[in-house]
Protein backbone atom coordinates (compact mmCIF):
# COMPACT_ATOMS: atom_id res chain seq x y z
CA UNK A 1 0.00 0.00 0.00
CA UNK A 2 2.84 2.44 0.93
CA UNK A 3 4.87 1.62 -2.27
CA UNK A 4 1.48 2.54 -4.02
CA UNK A 5 1.39 6.32 -2.73
CA UNK A 6 5.30 6.65 -2.43
CA UNK A 7 6.33 5.28 -6.21
CA UNK A 8 3.80 7.61 -7.77
CA UNK A 9 4.94 10.86 -5.50
CA UNK A 10 8.57 10.21 -6.09
CA UNK A 11 7.87 10.11 -9.88
CA UNK A 12 6.00 13.10 -9.36
CA UNK A 13 8.49 14.55 -7.11
CA UNK A 14 11.27 13.81 -9.49
CA UNK A 15 9.62 15.09 -12.87
CA UNK A 16 9.21 18.56 -10.84
CA UNK A 17 13.10 18.61 -10.20
CA UNK A 18 14.27 17.46 -13.53
CA UNK A 19 11.79 20.50 -15.72
CA UNK A 20 12.66 23.14 -12.96
CA UNK A 21 16.62 22.25 -14.29
CA UNK A 22 17.71 23.72 -17.44
CA UNK A 23 21.96 23.89 -18.21
CA UNK A 24 23.60 24.90 -21.26
CA UNK A 25 26.35 23.73 -23.34
CA UNK A 26 28.71 26.00 -24.57
CA UNK A 27 31.83 25.87 -27.27
CA UNK A 28 34.21 28.58 -28.30
CA UNK A 29 37.82 28.85 -29.55
CA UNK A 30 40.59 28.25 -27.44
CA UNK A 31 43.26 30.33 -28.35
CA UNK A 32 41.89 34.41 -27.88
CA UNK A 33 42.65 36.80 -30.27
CA UNK A 34 40.75 39.44 -28.15
CA UNK A 35 42.96 40.95 -24.49
CA UNK A 36 40.17 41.53 -21.97
CA UNK A 37 40.93 44.51 -20.13
CA UNK A 38 40.20 42.68 -16.27
CA UNK A 39 39.43 45.45 -13.72
CA UNK A 40 40.49 45.30 -9.85
CA UNK A 41 37.00 44.47 -8.09
CA UNK A 42 35.33 45.54 -4.82
CA UNK A 43 32.22 43.71 -3.89
CA UNK A 44 29.67 44.03 -1.50
CA UNK A 45 27.52 40.96 -0.71
CA UNK A 46 24.61 41.62 0.98
CA UNK A 47 22.57 38.91 -0.85
CA UNK A 48 24.40 35.67 -0.56
CA UNK A 49 21.99 34.21 -1.82
CA UNK A 50 21.68 35.15 -4.70
CA UNK A 51 25.96 35.39 -4.82
CA UNK A 52 25.56 31.67 -4.11
CA UNK A 53 23.10 31.54 -7.22
CA UNK A 54 24.35 34.13 -9.73
CA UNK A 55 28.30 34.71 -9.54
CA UNK A 56 30.28 37.26 -10.56
CA UNK A 57 33.28 35.96 -12.62
CA UNK A 58 35.12 39.43 -13.51
CA UNK A 59 35.03 42.99 -15.09
CA UNK A 60 36.73 44.21 -18.13
CA UNK A 61 36.48 47.81 -19.62
CA UNK A 62 36.90 49.26 -22.96
CA UNK A 63 35.89 52.64 -24.51
CA UNK A 64 33.35 53.03 -27.24
CA UNK A 65 33.99 54.77 -30.63
CA UNK A 66 32.73 57.87 -28.83
CA UNK A 67 35.13 57.94 -26.57
CA UNK A 68 32.71 56.08 -23.70
CA UNK A 69 33.43 53.76 -21.27
CA UNK A 70 32.04 50.46 -21.55
CA UNK A 71 31.81 48.03 -18.55
CA UNK A 72 31.17 44.12 -19.04
CA UNK A 73 30.33 41.80 -15.97
CA UNK A 74 30.91 38.35 -16.76
CA UNK A 75 27.94 35.75 -15.03
CA UNK A 76 28.05 32.70 -13.85
CA UNK A 77 24.71 30.49 -13.06
CA UNK A 78 26.67 28.20 -10.15
CA UNK A 79 22.45 26.43 -9.98
CA UNK A 80 21.28 24.32 -12.57
CA UNK A 81 18.14 25.97 -12.98
CA UNK A 82 17.37 29.33 -14.71
CA UNK A 83 17.69 32.34 -12.24
CA UNK A 84 16.01 35.99 -12.48
CA UNK A 85 17.73 39.05 -11.45
CA UNK A 86 17.78 42.85 -12.19
CA UNK A 87 20.83 44.63 -12.62
CA UNK A 88 21.50 48.32 -13.27
CA UNK A 89 24.42 50.27 -13.35
CA UNK A 90 25.40 53.74 -11.43
CA UNK A 91 28.30 56.52 -12.99
CA UNK A 92 30.58 58.77 -11.23
CA UNK A 93 32.89 61.05 -12.71
CA UNK A 94 36.40 62.25 -11.71
CA UNK A 95 35.26 63.62 -8.35
CA UNK A 96 33.20 60.69 -7.36
CA UNK A 97 29.94 62.13 -7.80
CA UNK A 98 26.94 60.20 -9.39
CA UNK A 99 26.33 60.95 -13.04
CA UNK A 100 22.31 61.58 -13.30
CA UNK A 101 21.57 58.87 -15.92
CA UNK A 102 18.03 58.71 -17.46
CA UNK A 103 17.93 55.04 -17.21
CA UNK A 104 18.32 54.41 -13.74
CA UNK A 105 15.68 51.84 -13.49
CA UNK A 106 16.48 48.08 -13.01
CA UNK A 107 17.12 46.08 -16.42
CA UNK A 108 15.34 42.35 -15.96
CA UNK A 109 17.58 39.64 -16.83
CA UNK A 110 17.57 35.87 -16.93
CA UNK A 111 20.86 33.02 -16.89
CA UNK A 112 19.95 29.53 -17.48
CA UNK A 113 21.49 26.86 -15.10
CA UNK A 114 25.46 26.45 -15.50
CA UNK A 115 25.48 29.48 -17.85
CA UNK A 116 27.74 32.03 -18.15
CA UNK A 117 26.92 35.33 -19.93
CA UNK A 118 28.18 39.15 -20.06
CA UNK A 119 25.82 41.87 -19.44
CA UNK A 120 27.07 45.81 -20.09
CA UNK A 121 26.48 49.28 -19.80
CA UNK A 122 27.54 52.21 -21.33
CA UNK A 123 28.85 55.46 -19.44
CA UNK A 124 25.80 58.26 -20.31
CA UNK A 125 28.43 60.88 -21.03
CA UNK A 126 32.57 61.13 -21.30
CA UNK A 127 33.19 62.27 -17.85
CA UNK A 128 32.31 59.18 -16.25
CA UNK A 129 34.77 57.37 -14.90
CA UNK A 130 34.03 54.84 -12.61
CA UNK A 131 30.93 53.33 -11.76
CA UNK A 132 28.66 50.33 -9.65
CA UNK A 133 26.28 47.88 -10.65
CA UNK A 134 23.96 46.53 -8.52
CA UNK A 135 22.41 43.46 -8.76
CA UNK A 136 18.65 42.37 -7.17
CA UNK A 137 17.44 38.99 -7.25
CA UNK A 138 13.79 39.38 -9.20
CA UNK A 139 10.33 37.59 -7.24
CA UNK B 1 -19.10 28.57 25.01
CA UNK B 2 -21.13 31.56 23.33
CA UNK B 3 -18.87 34.10 24.89
CA UNK B 4 -15.65 32.30 23.62
CA UNK B 5 -17.38 32.52 20.38
CA UNK B 6 -17.95 36.51 20.37
CA UNK B 7 -14.68 37.20 21.79
CA UNK B 8 -13.29 35.29 18.84
CA UNK B 9 -15.25 37.04 16.80
CA UNK B 10 -13.81 40.42 18.18
CA UNK B 11 -10.29 39.25 18.33
CA UNK B 12 -10.93 38.46 14.24
CA UNK B 13 -12.63 41.57 13.24
CA UNK B 14 -9.82 44.59 13.15
CA UNK B 15 -7.24 42.01 11.21
CA UNK B 16 -10.48 42.11 8.67
CA UNK B 17 -10.66 45.20 8.64
CA UNK B 18 -7.30 46.02 8.41
CA UNK B 19 -6.76 43.96 5.85
CA UNK B 20 -9.32 46.69 3.23
CA UNK B 21 -7.18 49.13 4.14
CA UNK B 22 -5.06 50.06 1.34
CA UNK B 23 -1.40 49.96 1.51
CA UNK B 24 -0.38 52.74 -0.97
CA UNK B 25 3.44 53.72 -0.86
CA UNK B 26 5.55 55.20 -3.74
CA UNK B 27 7.93 52.75 -5.79
CA UNK B 28 10.47 52.91 -8.36
CA UNK B 29 9.98 52.26 -11.68
CA UNK B 30 11.54 49.03 -12.75
CA UNK B 31 11.98 47.67 -9.16
CA UNK B 32 11.53 43.56 -8.20
CA UNK B 33 7.76 44.68 -7.46
CA UNK B 34 7.32 45.91 -10.95
CA UNK B 35 3.64 44.29 -12.50
CA UNK B 36 4.21 42.56 -15.34
CA UNK B 37 1.23 42.39 -17.74
CA UNK B 38 1.27 39.91 -21.03
CA UNK B 39 -1.33 42.10 -22.94
CA UNK B 40 0.46 45.41 -22.62
CA UNK B 41 3.04 47.35 -22.10
CA UNK B 42 4.24 48.13 -18.97
CA UNK B 43 6.40 51.50 -17.78
CA UNK B 44 9.81 48.83 -17.57
CA UNK B 45 9.32 47.76 -21.18
CA UNK B 46 9.48 50.97 -22.41
CA UNK B 47 12.74 51.67 -20.20
CA UNK B 48 14.37 48.62 -21.05
CA UNK B 49 13.39 49.08 -24.97
CA UNK B 50 15.15 52.89 -24.78
CA UNK B 51 17.86 51.36 -22.72
CA UNK B 52 18.86 49.17 -25.45
CA UNK B 53 18.68 51.64 -27.60
CA UNK B 54 20.58 53.79 -26.63
CA UNK B 55 23.39 51.60 -25.60
CA UNK B 56 23.39 49.81 -29.35
CA UNK B 57 23.55 53.84 -30.33
CA UNK B 58 26.56 55.18 -28.50
CA UNK B 59 28.16 51.67 -29.09
CA UNK B 60 27.74 51.95 -32.68
CA UNK B 61 30.81 52.25 -34.86
CA UNK B 62 29.13 53.26 -38.20
CA UNK B 63 27.23 56.20 -36.02
CA UNK B 64 30.53 56.98 -34.84
CA UNK B 65 31.41 57.81 -38.22
CA UNK B 66 28.76 59.46 -39.10
CA UNK B 67 28.93 61.81 -36.26
CA UNK B 68 32.43 62.38 -37.34
CA UNK B 69 31.43 64.13 -40.14
CA UNK B 70 28.94 66.46 -38.58
CA UNK B 71 30.94 69.82 -39.29
CA UNK B 72 29.01 72.10 -36.19
CA UNK B 73 28.68 69.29 -33.27
CA UNK B 74 26.72 68.39 -31.68
CA UNK B 75 24.68 66.48 -34.61
CA UNK B 76 20.88 67.73 -34.95
CA UNK B 77 17.89 65.19 -34.10
CA UNK B 78 14.35 65.46 -35.51
CA UNK B 79 11.87 62.90 -34.20
CA UNK B 80 9.89 61.35 -37.07
CA UNK B 81 7.29 58.86 -37.03
CA UNK B 82 7.04 55.69 -34.91
CA UNK B 83 4.35 53.54 -35.76
CA UNK B 84 2.48 52.23 -33.08
CA UNK B 85 1.36 48.58 -34.46
CA UNK B 86 -0.12 47.10 -31.46
CA UNK B 87 -3.31 47.03 -30.10
CA UNK B 88 -3.07 49.29 -27.56
CA UNK B 89 -2.88 53.19 -27.84
CA UNK B 90 0.61 54.53 -26.98
CA UNK B 91 2.23 57.69 -25.82
CA UNK B 92 5.42 57.72 -28.02
CA UNK B 93 6.91 59.74 -25.82
CA UNK B 94 7.14 57.15 -22.86
CA UNK B 95 9.59 55.64 -25.63
CA UNK B 96 11.90 58.53 -27.58
CA UNK B 97 11.74 60.83 -24.31
CA UNK B 98 14.34 58.90 -22.63
CA UNK B 99 16.14 58.11 -26.06
CA UNK B 100 16.57 62.06 -26.53
CA UNK B 101 17.89 62.57 -23.01
CA UNK B 102 20.33 60.06 -23.11
CA UNK B 103 21.36 61.56 -26.39
CA UNK B 104 21.44 65.10 -25.37
CA UNK B 105 22.99 64.03 -22.27
CA UNK B 106 25.97 62.33 -24.17
CA UNK B 107 26.88 65.56 -25.31
CA UNK B 108 26.73 64.14 -29.22
CA UNK B 109 22.68 65.33 -30.01
CA UNK B 110 20.84 68.03 -29.48
CA UNK B 111 16.86 67.47 -30.42
CA UNK B 112 14.73 69.88 -32.22
CA UNK B 113 11.55 71.12 -31.35
CA UNK B 114 10.85 73.25 -34.25
CA UNK B 115 11.01 70.98 -36.95
CA UNK B 116 8.61 68.20 -36.90
CA UNK B 117 7.07 65.52 -39.26
CA UNK B 118 4.59 67.44 -41.57
CA UNK B 119 4.83 70.39 -39.94
CA UNK B 120 3.77 69.74 -36.80
CA UNK B 121 6.80 71.01 -34.13
CA UNK B 122 6.76 70.00 -30.67
CA UNK B 123 7.07 73.62 -29.19
CA UNK B 124 5.17 76.24 -31.52
CA UNK B 125 6.62 79.05 -29.39
CA UNK B 126 10.05 78.37 -30.02
CA UNK B 127 8.97 78.27 -33.67
CA UNK B 128 7.36 81.33 -33.49
CA UNK B 129 10.26 83.25 -31.62
CA UNK B 130 12.87 81.59 -33.89
CA UNK B 131 11.01 83.13 -37.04
CA UNK B 132 10.57 86.07 -35.33
CA UNK B 133 14.47 86.30 -35.44
CA UNK B 134 15.10 85.55 -38.92
CA UNK B 135 12.84 88.21 -40.07
CA UNK B 136 14.01 90.99 -38.09
CA UNK B 137 17.83 89.92 -38.40
CA UNK B 138 17.25 89.18 -42.14
CA UNK B 139 19.21 85.66 -42.10
CA UNK B 140 18.19 82.17 -41.64
CA UNK B 141 19.38 80.22 -38.31
CA UNK B 142 17.24 77.58 -38.87
CA UNK B 143 19.81 74.58 -38.70
CA UNK B 144 18.58 71.49 -40.76
CA UNK B 145 18.07 68.25 -39.01
CA UNK B 146 21.48 66.00 -39.58
CA UNK B 147 19.47 62.82 -38.30
CA UNK B 148 16.15 61.79 -38.00
CA UNK B 149 14.91 59.06 -35.76
CA UNK B 150 12.03 56.89 -36.72
CA UNK B 151 10.54 53.39 -36.39
CA UNK B 152 7.75 50.69 -35.56
CA UNK B 153 6.45 48.88 -32.28
CA UNK B 154 4.91 45.66 -33.14
CA UNK B 155 3.15 43.26 -31.42
CA UNK B 156 2.81 39.51 -32.00
CA UNK B 157 0.59 37.11 -30.06
CA UNK B 158 1.08 33.60 -29.32
CA UNK B 159 -1.70 31.47 -27.68
CA UNK B 160 -1.42 27.87 -26.84
CA UNK B 161 -4.19 26.29 -24.18
CA UNK B 162 -4.55 29.15 -21.77
CA UNK B 163 -1.10 30.15 -21.95
CA UNK B 164 -0.61 33.60 -23.94
CA UNK B 165 2.36 34.64 -24.68
CA UNK B 166 3.15 38.41 -26.40
CA UNK B 167 6.42 39.70 -27.70
CA UNK B 168 7.07 43.28 -28.70
CA UNK B 169 8.92 44.26 -31.17
CA UNK B 170 10.65 47.92 -30.75
CA UNK B 171 12.04 48.69 -33.98
CA UNK B 172 14.32 52.06 -34.29
CA UNK B 173 16.38 53.56 -37.34
CA UNK B 174 18.83 56.78 -37.42
CA UNK B 175 18.62 57.96 -40.93
CA UNK B 176 21.00 60.89 -41.73
CA UNK B 177 20.66 63.87 -44.37
CA UNK B 178 21.81 61.89 -47.50
CA UNK B 179 18.95 59.19 -46.62
CA UNK B 180 20.66 56.06 -45.19
CA UNK B 181 20.23 54.38 -42.28
CA UNK B 182 23.30 55.16 -40.11
CA UNK B 183 21.73 53.52 -37.29
CA UNK B 184 19.56 50.69 -36.68
CA UNK B 185 18.16 49.03 -34.00
CA UNK B 186 15.41 46.08 -32.36
CA UNK B 187 14.47 44.98 -28.88
CA UNK B 188 12.15 42.62 -28.42
CA UNK B 189 10.29 42.33 -25.31
CA UNK B 190 8.73 38.80 -24.80
CA UNK B 191 5.66 38.45 -21.30
CA UNK B 192 3.99 34.99 -21.05
CA UNK B 193 1.41 33.92 -18.85
CA UNK B 194 -1.59 32.25 -18.16
CA UNK B 195 -5.41 33.68 -18.99
CA UNK B 196 -6.88 33.66 -15.28
CA UNK B 197 -9.38 30.77 -14.84
CA UNK B 198 -12.35 33.63 -13.63
CA UNK B 199 -12.80 36.79 -15.50
CA UNK B 200 -13.18 38.14 -18.99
Amino acid sequence: MKMRILLPLGFAAGLIVLSGCTTVNSVENADKEGQRNMVADTRAVTDSSLNRKVNIVGVNTSMTPGGLLKVQVELQNRTRSLQRFLYHFEWFDANGMQVNNVLSASVPDQIEGQESKFIFGIAPNPNCKDFRVKFIEAN
Amino acid sequence: MKNKIVLSLITVVPFVIGGCATNAHYVQTGDKEQIVSVGQINIQDYDNAANAAIKDMLDSSALSEALGHISNPPAVLAISLIRNNTGQQIDMNLLTKKIRIALNNSGKFVTTTTVGLGGKVEDPLAQGIQQKNEFMNDQQTTRSPDFSLSGNIIQTIDRSGDTRRSTYSFQLTLTDKQGLAVWEGEKEIGKQGTRPAVGF
